[in-house]
């Protein structure tokens, strides 16, 4: 589903180097933590993935599409089929919880039948049919992220993306979040995960990719955050 | 409705709400514009017209000394006649050059009293082949023995026309600025709209709206000030048209002024205009935001 082939990025001209050499290959249904100190690449390892930052070498394939040859106007149709989530949620504020995960459907020109048969459904799914009418300032920050995750998903992408998506939220909170997505993983989607803390990846026991200053330094099956735990 | 223009009308309306006062300057700067952009173009087709007119109908007018003889006249005359640009020689003695000036100023008996009819020269009208040509003709006969001065007609209406092209190009100067101003405007009320919006237009990006689904609203709503600008930069030249240039055209009979008609077939004209500066100004601002 994603494969990177000795893929190398470098910033301000190669003095920062964000991603060295890094070759892996993750498949379909899969679920990935990719894990390292902040500054080892793994933010630039996701925008990689949404052709958001080109590599200066190496090739990256997402869902079968080789990205370097991907035409820019081909780029939306890759994104149609990555859903991503953050640490700040990025939900609009002047619309509800039902009209934030829309807008997502809307925007991608889905037609008003598909929106409206769509967005409970996905909402049921993460819990928050009852927070359907609620504006996001009135939400729980693991209200908000749910909300964010439902929209990620509400488009049915083959890959999710998450970007510490627990970081702002207490451990409890944390663990719902990750059994949401564990549960998303279970319907056949490819979720890549960069945690926030080391509880969740030990705790989850799955594949765990480690980065280090740019370079992959651990590729394990049932991982967990450090060597010593 | 489809959902991708209900989407564009939507943000479309909140953009132009949003910056209300912003969109008014907007309007109002390509309206300035485009009304003198407009006057330009209106001033050379007057010009143009004019031109066409009074040279199609200008004379070569060949003054002669008083003491020519006839001969000396007959020879001229009949070398105008056969002049291969000549198409028709009048000759106008001093006795019917002043039965003229009498009956032009008949209302003016001072004026008629201290004029003698040997003060008044003897001419050839001389009617050309191809006006044109009037400077081929004009020397030809300069400085004949018999000619006194032969007329230059065309200096003056040059001169005429001179002051004529110099308030065009003032106007067509000014417009070009002020549409400099109209993009400038329209680009920095639509970057306004764009930061305001770039949280939305960052999820869109990132849930794989179209980066032309992006831009479509932003371009609306630069599009709508140019059009609106260009339509009431018509309406001022209508305006124009329908009251002062109607006053002025009965004042100046002999000249025939661009009118109301004229002014209706620029307004498409001044619309593209609009159009293409406000969408170009807009699709610039939203650049920035747009850039992956």
């Amino acid at each position: 589903m994603i494969t990177l082939d000795h893929v190398t990025k470098t910033f301000k001209k190669g003095d920062v180097v964000a991603l060295d050499d890094v070759s892996v290959e993750i498949g379909k249904g899969e679920f990935v933590f990719v894990v390292g100190a902040s500054g080892s690449g793994k933010s630039t390892f996701i925008r990689l993935l949404l052709k958001d930052l080109e590599p200066d070498t190496g090739d990256i394939i997402v869902a079968g599409k080789p990205l370097a040859r991907m035409k820019r106007w081909r780029v939306p149709a890759l994104r149609r089929q990555i859903g991503c989530v953050f640490q700040d949620f990025k939900l609009l504020e002047p619309k509800t919880v039902a009209e934030n995960v829309a807008f997502a459907l809307e925007v991608i020109g889905k037609p008003r039948s598909t929106v409206q048969r769509t967005v409970p459904e996905v909402l049921e799914l993460v819990g928050l049919a009852h927070k359907a009418d609620a504006y996001p300032h009135e939400l729980s920050g693991g209200e908000a992220q749910r909300v964010s995750i439902a929209r990620a998903f509400v488009n049915r992408p083959s890959i999710l993306l998450c970007d510490e998506p627990t970081g702002n939220l207490d451990p409890t909170t944390s663990v719902g979040i990750m059994k949401l997505l564990d549960r998303i993983n279970k319907t056949g989607t490819t979720v890549l995960m960069a945690p926030h803390d080391q509880h969740i990846v030990d705790a989850m026991r799955r594949r765990v990719v480690e980065l280090e200053d740019g370079a992959l330094v651990r590729d394990q099956r049932r991982g967990v955050y450090g060597y010593g735990a | 409705m489809g959902p991708r223009v209900r989407y564009a009308l939507g943000e479309l309306l909140l953009g132009l709400r949003r910056n209300l006062l912003m969109t008014i300057a907007t309007v109002v700067t390509v309206t300035v514009s485009l009304a003198l952009l407009g006057a330009g173009l209106l001033i050379q087709q007057q010009v143009d017209d004019a031109r066409e007119r009074f040279f199609a109908e200008v004379e070569v007018l060949i003054f002669l000394d008083d003491d020519v003889g006839s001969e000396q006249r007959a020879a001229l005359e009949d070398e105008l006649v056969n002049h291969h640009l000549v198409s028709h020689v009048d000759y106008e003695s001093q006795e019917e050059a002043f039965a003229q000036f009498q009956e032009l100023f008949a209302d003016n008996p001072t004026l008629l009293d201290s004029v003698d009819p040997e003060v008044l020269p003897a001419s050839f009208r001389v009617e050309l082949v191809d006006p044109e040509q009037y400077a081929a003709v004009a020397s030809a006969f300069e400085g004949r023995p018999g000619v006194e001065e032969v007329s230059d007609q065309r200096e003056a209406l040059d001169r005429f026309f001179a002051i004529l092209n110099g308030i065009r190009n003032g106007a067509v100067a000014i417009a070009v600025i002020q549409l400099a101003a109209a993009g400038a405007l329209i680009f920095n009320t639509i970057r306004v709209t764009a930061f305001a919006r770039r949280e939305q237009t960052g999820i869109m990006k990132l849930v794989g709206a179209t980066n032309w689904y992006i831009r479509l609203p932003f371009m609306l709503e630069g599009l709508v000030a140019g059009v609106v600008g260009a339509l009431l930069a018509g309406g001022l030249l209508l305006l124009a048209a329908a009251t002062i240039l109607d006053r002025v055209d009965s004042q100046i009979a002999f000249l025939q002024v661009v009118g109301v008609s004229e002014v209706l077939q620029l307004i498409p004209l001044l619309v593209v205009v609009g159009a293409a500066i406000a969408v170009v100004s807009s699709l610039l601002s939203v650049r920035r935001f747009l850039d992956v």
